[in-house]
């Protein structure tokens, strides 16, 4: 524990080269928050005195009492190094002392959301990674997510404590579990890496990838040993980190480096890793572990550990650790290579500002950006709230990537819709204070400069999630941060007392500002819907709104999930729709999207705001639209984003461009209440052949085009084989084999099919990966537990729309199906005929 | 509680639908002999006590309004009043609004004394003309009603319940009452009333006000009086200063001012209960809705009691049963003979209502379209809706568009919300259809004024919605009305440094689950000045706009939406156009130009 003044701190941040702004990520339950608990107690700047195994970055009681960390969660650390290390930085740097604000994140795929805030702000990543388990599906989330912000990671291979008193392994099939897990860490570093960060693949043997007991508070990387046995063998320590992995061999009766397996004899010898790293280590364990103290303490000595003499009472387990600690201790392996790996804002901002920064890269504030520039324009990106002890007032968390803020300054708050060179989602208001966050406390500071991470106070009312603070009159906005996961199943709430509403709707508000992820909205019907990521997701949330946002009682609905109508076909007629004074007709065709575009549309790849011709380019070659009609897009809808378009394919009407924005008008609209379950519609194109108006303005004005327009839209997707998606979550489930015969069951029940099953190499467990329509998956894991006695661990997470069976208006379960909706929203329990929309000639 | 909204819109419509649209006309309830059928229709017009009426008043001319339905019977009643009384009658022609409200403007063009209104009415108090309301007498099987009604409560004699009813079945509610109570031994029945007759005070001497001022209560809320002796006994100012206040007067002795008065209840009531000879019993529970009124026991809460209404399903009980949310409703179908439980749909109609709250509290422009030019205090309405409504900034435009239909709405797309300034029977309209939300003024007030919140009841009169002092002026609301958000800012802000910013500060929007920063539209000259001022002192903000030839950004909503178009009309395409001779334009009519080559034949093809 290091302790420092304000002061000390506030000119620690004036040396940004010697700053590192980190977060650590890891499937649920890999140890993160032990990890991070081990390097709290080692170098946290301030804390309170418990640490240790206290998960000291889970701030809250339920975090606590479950196990998992919900919210995440920032701390600085201080870490010296020793001048002789400094050459090993291949980045600038200042001075030995360096400042580490790492934060801790949610493991648990509901909480993905608080992930992407934690990587927005930093550029390095600790990646976490269980020995026994392996990469698991969250892993592979994560860390895609960290890849596609151009952050770079380090691994962790945690619990190989785990791996050698349970699992009993030997030597070797330690080494080929790391290198099968560090392999498949960079399969998928390959697979997502953005070539301008360089190669950010890891490997042991340039000390990117540690091994850790986050428990027993010990780690190494390669390094560690390399500088060990550097001196002993008098070889250069980058040298010898390159002989302690891979294929080199020693040959202990010609002290000669080999790599061949095998010596001259044929014999085989035993490979530099595991005789240099791997057997002092398993000596200790063994020689700990099964009572021969002697033994231990002898080589104790030879390491040069000495321990006191209370300690030396100790045994087994408890020795273990406290030898462990001392031989490795986990915060100088993991700080070291923090410190020598990750990039420093300085090094990461060059590279990162142009998937940081919406506007043109060679403006005042990219630039400022790009050096990190502490006298730059102030650009700050506010990624999430953190809840004060103020009731119903935050802290927005950020990172100021140029600039510097200081309390009192007048600054331009830049809401996600904030268009540059207008007034709207814009705020010029001043920044009451700054505050360092630290875990659970905080501390005011005067100013904060680029390259840190800050909280922000009196802003809050002008953002509601996240945003860009600027002083920069020109300023785009930082771009706006996307989450892998999204509110798909839904819970309606209503307070117990109709006199508390106010309080609720407060509470609503309060809720959508603590979580980035979390929606909550009126539907048309009127309730109030509370919307989530899971279930778990939504369970935390509406704890945190009864008992903390709203505090009144609340009574909420059992979840649903929203559906989306699509096509399946093309349209069988032309659709002809009349304008209410009959003056004007309408003629239009659907046809289906293509699920390929439409997730190209979802993903952003091709969207409203791309250049007409550039998009036409790449719809022509990538989706084989034809280019002319590729270039006559009017609209995308719902809510000018989504995946249906509009495309005119009319020639030479006269007035035509009167009209599109009241079609334009009507598209979403349309789009946004479907024909028959009033839910958006997904993979809808919908192509107007042919317009007749009336030769007088105000006869086609909006008041005649917009239901006509509407009509034709409805019209044209009843007659084209209309469907409902409905989502599907993808879930990963570990169990032991015996288990297995549970899950199926489950799954069956659940209209879930398996897509595919494997056993984890090297351990009894079984890797069962599923997919499960969301509409089913409530109470699954409760179902799951009791079916495989506790067995199974299952992680959902949204995957795809899924086609249901059927044609909206034929079959008897869809529309079934349908009238349950339309039930719940208050609607008209029918299913709407066809003349209502379709005119005939 | 959805409106028909058929009625002939005033652009592209030919006028056949008003020709072609089928009425139902009850010619069977008037026997073919000339004899009988003046008989019957001095009796179902009452012609009797309307003639009794005008006599008594001494009304030269009168106004006789039918809904459309009842103009067959219109020229035999005329003739017969005309014969009766020897006033000049005239007929009027339907309003464009609804058949239900006295239709004070068409009365006013003759320059009419009084308005005789036939058929189902809304009960709307006016402002100008006296009205007497004949309803027109609907048979009822007053028998098959009653047990109905015992189907519905036989289990408990002694419940709660207020009988109400179809302004057309009003004639056989006693006997209905009789029979219920009398031989079916219900002990807790309380009968609504209506108003056969509003406003008769207007023309007549003050000594006769005593005759018809029905529960007036004071403004000041210091006493409450059931008459004039009542009145004078309290000795302060007199509840009715003169005969021409005397509409407004009575029309807010409503709840609001009920309540209010409740505490000091005891003690005019006691001054009162020596004179009760009166009309009216003073009650602390008296009750106006919809034109009814209904004496509720002391210490009787409106929900504790059950409402049973005899009628057909119709806008009036729709809205029975919103401002009645928390009673339970049943109704008896006296043509169909039939009756069941309302109240099934009522929540989810008001959850609804809900959402388009929400709608209306983010909307920046707010269309006020007018539905009526009888129902009293309209004007001071719209007025209090426009203070409103720029007191929070944003932008009224007044729509003057007779009834809605969803056409002629939709042509105003920069108006993000309607408001609808109507009788209450046709301004809640199921706006689902429409391209833009149509609230009421009472949820457009929920919505802007911090003074109010949801609270599940619903209000559609406009005197309980209106400040107290509402005929001060209409500056004087506006100040109010500021003064009041301005306290509730106040305490919003709970004592946080926030500098007197706290307008413009962005609010959670409910549609959306997002923040949603309000457009500032202010219309004060001075206002606009300061702000244009300001944009060009400060560099904060900056108009970056290329063609801000038609409008700054600030102050006209319109020209902001026209910026936002894609089409602007008339483009100049200044060299790019190649120069032409000048041919010849078109002619003919709109329908169908001569120069568009068969674009009228085709028309006529199809239809």
């Amino acid at each position: 524990m290091v302790n420092f003044t304000i002061d000390q701190i506030r000119a620690l941040m004036d040396k940004v080269t010697n700053v590192r702004n980190m977060s650590v990520i890891a499937h649920v339950d890999h140890g993160k928050s032990t990890l991070t608990d081990s390097l709290v107690s080692k170098a946290g700047i301030i804390s309170q005195a418990r640490a240790g195994d206290a998960r000291f970055m889970d701030t809250r009681q339920d975090e606590q009492d479950r196990g998992i960390t919900i919210k995440s969660t920032a701390i600085s650390l201080y870490f010296e190094m020793t001048e002789e290390d400094l050459p090993d930085i291949k980045q600038k740097s200042d001075g030995t002392g360096f400042v580490i604000n790492l934060i801790d994140s949610p493991g648990h795929v509901d909480f993905s959301s608080e992930v992407t805030a934690a990587l927005r702000v930093t550029d390095g990543a600790l990646v976490v990674v269980d020995c026994v388990d392996g990469v698991c599906v969250q892993t592979e989330t994560v860390l895609r997510q960290a890849l596609g912000e151009r952050i770079k990671p380090v691994v962790v291979i945690n619990k190989v404590d785990r791996a050698l008193l349970e699992l009993q392994v030997t030597k070797e099939d330690l080494y080929t579990s790391f290198q099968r897990t560090i392999e498949s860490v960079n399969v998928i570093i390959a697979t997502y890496n953005d070539k301008t960060i360089g190669d950010v693949m890891v490997y042991p043997e340039q000390g990117t990838v540690a091994f850790a007991s986050g428990l027993h508070g010990w780690a190494f990387t390669i390094r560690q040993f390399a500088v060990r046995y550097a001196k002993k063998f008098g070889v250069d320590r980058s040298k010898m980190m390159e002989k302690l992995w891979g294929e080199n061999y020693f040959n202990p009766a010609t002290k000669k480096w080999t790599t061949k397996s095998s010596d001259a004899a044929g014999k085989p010898l035993e490979r530099a890793f595991n005789m240099f790293v791997l057997d002092p280590i398993f000596k200790l364990f063994d020689s700990i572990m099964n009572f021969k103290k002697d033994a231990a303490f002898k080589m104790l000595e030879k390491l040069d550990i000495t321990l006191k003499n209370d300690e030396k009472e100790m045994e087994g387990k408890l020795l273990l650790k406290t030898v462990m600690k001392k031989f490795l201790p986990a915060g100088e392996a993991l700080l070291e290579m923090i410190v020598i790996h990750l990039p420093s804002p300085v090094t990461a901002q060059k590279y990162r500002v142009e998937n940081l920064y919406e506007g043109p890269q060679d403006d005042e504030c990219a630039k400022g950006i790009a050096a990190c520039d502490p006298n730059g324009p102030l650009m700050l990106y506010v990624s999430k709230m953190v809840p004060t002890s103020d009731k119903g007032r935050f802290y927005a968390f950020g990172r100021v990537f140029s600039g510097t803020v200081r309390a009192g300054l007048k600054v331009r708050i830049q809401g996600p819709n904030f268009i540059p060179g207008t007034k709207t989602d814009l705020f010029v208001k001043s920044v009451q204070r700054i505050v360092l966050m630290m875990g659970r406390s905080v501390e005011p500071i005067e100013d904060c400069p680029a390259g840190n991470i800050v909280g922000l106070v009196g802003i809050d009312q002008f953002l509601l999630k996240s945003g860009t603070i600027t002083t920069c009159e020109t300023a785009h906005n930082l771009k706006v941060m996307k989450f892998s996961v999204s509110p798909v199943v839904q819970v309606a709430v209503e307070c117990k007392n109709a006199a508390d509403l106010p309080k609720l709707v407060e509470g609503l508000k309060r809720l959508s500002k603590s979580d980035p992820c979390v929606l909550c909205f009126t539907s048309e019907s009127g309730e109030h819907i509370v919307a989530g990521s899971g279930e778990l997701h939504l369970e935390i949330c509406l704890k945190d709104l009864e008992e903390d946002h709203a505090q009144v009682p609340i009574r909420k609905s059992d979840p649903v999930v929203q559906y989306k109508e699509t096509i399946q076909a093309e349209s069988s007629v032309t659709a002809l729709a009349k304008s209410p004074n009959k003056h004007n007709r309408i003629f239009m065709k659907a046809t289906p999207l293509g699920e390929e575009l439409s997730l190209a549309i979802e993903g952003g790849k091709v969207g409203p705001r791309d250049e007409f011709k550039a998009r036409a380019r790449v719809l022509s070659d990538e989706f084989e639209w034809d280019n002319q009609e590729a270039r006559k897009i009017w609209a995308f809808g719902p809510d000018a984003n989504g995946a249906n378009l509009m495309v005119d394919l009319t020639k030479g009407v006269a007035y035509l461009n009167e009209i599109k924005d009241s079609c334009v008008a009507a598209f979403q609209w349309a789009t946004r209440e479907g024909v028959f379950a009033e839910e958006n519609m997904r993979g809808c194109r919908f192509n107007i052949l042919d317009v007749v108006l009336h030769a007088d303005a105000i006869h086609r004005g909006g008041g005649q085009i917009i239901p006509a327009c509407r009509s034709a839209i409805y019209a044209a997707a009843y007659v084209a084989q209309p469907g409902l998606m409905e989502p599907v979550y993808l879930v990963e489930i570990t169990c032991p084999e015996t288990a297995m015969g549970g899950i199926y069951s489950v799954l069956n029940k659940r209209r879930g099919h398996t897509i595919g099953e494997e056993q984890r190499p090297g351990t009894p467990m079984y890797v069962v990966k599923a997919h499960l329509p969301i509409a089913e998956s409530f109470g699954f894991t409760a179902d799951l537990r009791q079916a495989t006695g506790g067995q199974a661990f299952p992680q959902s997470v949204f995957d795809h729309w899924q086609l249901m069976n059927g044609v909206s208006n034929e079959d008897p379960k869809l529309i079934e199906k349908i009238l349950s909706i339309r039930k719940r929203k208050g609607l008209k329990e029918e299913i709407p005929p066809l003349d209502r929309f379709l005119d005939r000639l | 509680m959805s409106n028909s909204l058929s009625g002939p819109s005033n652009f592209a419509d030919d006028g056949s639908a008003v020709i072609a649209r089928q009425i139902e006309v009850h010619h069977s309830r008037l026997a073919s002999n000339a004899q009988d059928k003046i008989n019957a229709c001095s009796d179902i017009y009452e012609i009797e006590r309307t003639v009794g009426a005008i006599k008594e008043r001494g009304y030269k001319r009168i106004a006789l309004q039918f809904p459309d339905d009842l103009l067959p019977d219109s020229g035999l009643v005329a003739q017969l009043i005309r014969d009766q009384t020897g006033s000049a009658v005239f007929i009027l022609a339907d309003t464009s609004y609804g058949s239900c409200c006295v239709d004070e403007v068409a009365a006013q063009h003759i320059s009419a004394d009084a308005i005789i209104h036939y058929g189902r009415s809304c009960q709307s108090p006016t402002s100008r003309l006296p009205v007497i309301y004949v309803f027109g007498k609907q048979p009822v099987d007053v028998q098959d009603c009653a047990t109905v009604f015992d189907g519905f409560f036989a289990k408990d004699k002694a419940q709660k319940v207020i009988l109400m009813y179809d302004v057309i079945y009003a004639h056989c509610v006693e006997s209905l009452l009789g029979i219920l109570e009398g031989e079916k031994n219900y002990t807790n029945i309380v009968k609504s009333r209506v108003e056969t007759e509003s406003n008769l005070g207007y023309v007549l001497s003050s000594q006769d006000v005593s005759k018809v001022a029905v529960g007036c209560s004071q403004k000041s809320g210091s006493s409450y009086c059931g008459n004039k002796q009542a009145c004078s006994t309290e000795s302060s100012s007199s509840c009715c200063q003169s005969g021409e206040k005397l509409g407004d007067s009575t029309c807010s002795s409503s709840t609001g001012g009920c309540a209010k008065a409740t505490s000091t209840m005891q003690q005019a009531e006691a001054a009162s209960t020596g004179t009760t000879t009166t009309e009216e019993t003073p009650s602390s529970n008296k009750r106006r809705r919809f034109g009814r009124t209904y004496d509720l026991p002391e210490g009787d809460n409106i929900e504790d009691y059950t409402i049973f209404y005899i009628g057909d399903e119709s806008p009036t009980l729709s809205n029975i049963m919103m401002t009645h949310s928390k009673c339970e409703t049943y109704s008896y179908n006296p043509e169909k003979k039939q009756g069941r439980f309302e109240s099934a749909q009522v929540n989810k109609a008001l959850m609804r209502r809900y959402f388009l709250v929400q709608k209306a509290k983010d909307a920046d422009v707010i269309g006020i379209a007018v539905g009526t030019l009888g129902v009293a205090s309209y004007m001071t309405m719209i007025q209090h809706l426009k203070a409103l409504i720029e007191s929070k900034g944003k932008k009224a435009y007044t729509f003057v568009m007779g009834k809605l239909n969803v056409a002629k709405m939709a042509n105003f797309m920069e108006i993000d919300c309607f408001v609808y300034v109507a009788c209450p029977e046709n301004s809640l309209i199921d706006s689902k259809e429409f391209y833009r939300p149509i609230v009421t003024p009472y949820e457009l007030e929920i919505a802007l004024s911090k003074s109010r919140e949801w609270m599940g009841d619903y209000v559609t009169n406009f005197q309980e919605l209106l400040p107290d002092d509402d005929k001060i002026g209409v500056d004087k609301i506006k100040i109010s009305q500021a003064q009041l958000d301005a306290a509730s800012d106040r305490e919003d802000e709970d004592g946080s440094d926030v500098d007197s910013d706290g307008d413009d500060r962005p609010h959670f929007s409910l549609v959306t689950g997002q923040f949603k920063q309000s457009k500032k539209y202010t219309s004060n000259k001075e206002d606009s000045k300061e702000l244009s001022a300001l944009i060009e002192g400060s560099k904060d903000l900056t108009l970056r706009d290329k063609n801000t030839s038609v409008a700054t950004l600030m102050s006209s909503a319109s020209g902001e939406y026209l910026q936002s178009r894609q089409f602007k009309g008339l483009e100049v395409k200044l060299g790019e156009t190649p120069v032409e001779l000048a041919t010849e334009g078109r002619a003919g009519i709109a329908r169908g130009y001569k120069t568009e080559d068969g674009y009228g034949d085709r028309e006529k093809e199809k239809y």
